[in-house]
């Protein structure tokens, strides 16, 4: 949060998300109103079902809301064309998954590449920035292995060193640290920091793991599709050290 | 962008304009080989499939076309050295002898035609001419069905994938490009497979049930090369007819699928 003139990057308006199974409908979310700041650090908690995922596909432009509305700076996502969205996801917004999410055949510098190449930079000036980034997440020894001879951490570094390449003002992650061993995941989250703290980049991530929490700047709470509180790091300091204390 | 008055920081650096959203060929041909590597047992079996049909096809048509053409030219070599001899007669027995000889070996070509049923009855040659088309067809949409199903498979397999490419940034047209290039590959590396084999087993179709010694070999060149490339054009056209439906699949899915953690 070095230079934090709290500029608004993303607000959403009473998003409400409906799913339609048959008769039935599932309230997913059920009025969020939010704004998250440039250089933020948010997680996203609540139980399994609470609609974290869901918030996050409209947040992330992946998926649109029954009623509402998403600014991502600004500008409505509803408004914009298949192609701008395109271009939203390819430029300004990095994805990390629960899963990794690789591109199996492609070793770890195509797989940083892909995201440059898609928007259009040029074939060597890609290699070299992903072999800057896998560098930076600790893999620059590792650039021509191919994601299945690696473990799940080193995965999620090269999907950070992706999420990172074109330099996006957000970042989503959704359960980084679901596939991963409590320290790997501990290094995850660091690594995320270290990266807003050096670049700036707002970061939001979702996750039912209270040990990930230290780290954010704000925490969302969200239960059954509504906000139930929001929390700064300074409030939230307190409940870390009650909770680990608990455990000890 | 809907109203650039706004100060849209985001927004702002759209300097290039439209880029292209999408990997250039190389790199797609690389992807779609890749895959095609990594599924290589399951692709195995789409290979076989339309190499199976391939030549099926191939050994049909170059066999009834290599044996049209010994009819024809058993028939014209024989009245040819005929009038030839006849004439040799009369100036140079060496050439008489050469003659004669020629003339005795398209004889026998028609003999040997003749015993394996080729002159008798022309309406039981056309009903069996009949059968084999419906038989080709019938295998080739057998065919079709099974590699259809196979890349639906794959493309299931490749939902997170197809989604992740559409998370960063990838458009309809990408997915169709690549799953399409991934079907002229799977189509020209099995069909020349077929054709080949198919070929192969055509030569040895006319020795068995013909003789060996009747295949020359301009003709065994020719009958490859009006063969072969029809036979590859065709298994290729079947590939990617059978690969649409998959791709239109695969180009329909959303960006949220890449979020799925159960496939
Ligand atoms: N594609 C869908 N179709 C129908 N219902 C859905 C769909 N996606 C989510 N839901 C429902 O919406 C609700 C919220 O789901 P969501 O995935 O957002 O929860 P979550 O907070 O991310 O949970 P978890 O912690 O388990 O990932 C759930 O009741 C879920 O069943
Ligand atoms: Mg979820």
């Amino acid at each position: 949060m070095s230079n934090n003139n709290r500029r608004e990057i993303v607000r959403t308006q009473d998003v409400r998300k409906v799913y339609r199974m048959g008769s039935e409908e599932v309230h997913a979310l059920q009025g969020i109103t939010v704004t998250i700041y440039a250089g933020e650090y948010i997680s996203i908690m609540g139980p399994s079902g609470s609609g974290k995922s869901t918030f996050f596909n409209m947040v992330g432009g992946l998926d649109k809301p029954t009623s509402g509305e998403v600014y991502i700076d600004e500008v409505d996502i509803a408004q914009l064309g298949i192609f701008e969205l395109a271009w939203l996801r390819c430029r300004k917004i990095g994805y990390i998954f629960q899963t990794f999410n690789l591109i199996p055949v492609m070793n770890a510098l195509e797989n940083v590449s892909l995201p440059m190449v898609f928007a259009g930079v040029g074939a060597d000036e890609a290699r070299d920035k992903a072999a800057a980034l896998l560098t930076k997440v600790g893999l620059g020894h590792r650039l021509n292995h191919r994601p299945p001879e690696m473990s799940g951490g080193q995965q999620q570094r090269i999907a950070i060193a992706r999420a990172m390449a074109n330099d996006p003002a957000i970042i989503l992650a959704d359960e980084p640290t679901g596939n991963l061993d409590l320290k790997t995941g501990h290094e995850i989250i660091d690594l995320l920091t270290e990266l807003k703290e050096e670049r700036g980049v707002t970061i939001v991530t979702a996750t039912h793991d209270m040990k990930m929490l230290a780290a954010s700047d704000r925490v969302i709470w969200v239960t059954d599709g509504k906000i139930s509180r929001i929390q700064k790091r300074e409030e939230l300091d307190i409940k870390v050290g009650s909770i680990s204390g608990e455990e000890a | 962008m809907s109203n650039s008055t706004n100060k849209h920081t985001i927004f702002a650096d759209d300097g290039g304009g439209r880029r292209q959203l999408t990997l250039p060929w190389g790199q797609t041909i690389h992807m779609c080989w890749g895959n095609i590597r990594n599924r290589a047992g399951r692709f195995m079996l789409i290979f076989i499939g339309i190499a199976v049909v391939v030549a099926f096809f191939m050994s049909n048509l170059s066999y009834q076309g290599m044996v049209d053409d010994l009819k024809a030219s058993a028939g014209t070599e024989a009245q040819s050295r005929l009038n030839q001899a006849a004439e040799a007669v009369r100036s140079d027995a060496k050439e008489y002898e050469a003659a004669r000889a020629e003339l005795e070996d398209a004889i026998h070509a028609q003999a040997v035609l003749e015993r394996a049923g080729f002159y008798s009855d022309t309406i039981s040659e056309k009903k069996q001419g009949d059968q084999q088309v419906w038989l080709m067809l019938l295998s080739g949409i057998l065919c079709l069905v099974g590699i259809t199903n196979t890349m639906l498979m794959s493309v299931t397999e490749r939902i997170r994938e197809i989604g992740t490419l559409k998370c960063l940034g990838a458009l309809d047209g990408f997915v169709i490009r690549l799953f399409m290039i991934e079907s002229v590959f799977i189509g020209l590396v099995g069909s020349l497979i077929g054709a080949l084999v198919g070929y192969i087993l055509t030569l040895l179709q006319v020795g068995m049930v013909l003789e060996f010694s009747l295949i020359s070999f301009s003709q065994a060149i020719q009958t490859f090369f009006k063969g072969v490339p029809l036979a590859v054009v065709a298994g290729t056209v079947l590939t990617v007819m059978a690969a649409v439906y998959p791709t239109y699949v695969a180009a329909r899915m959303k960006p949220v699928d890449a979020m799925r953690v159960e496939i």
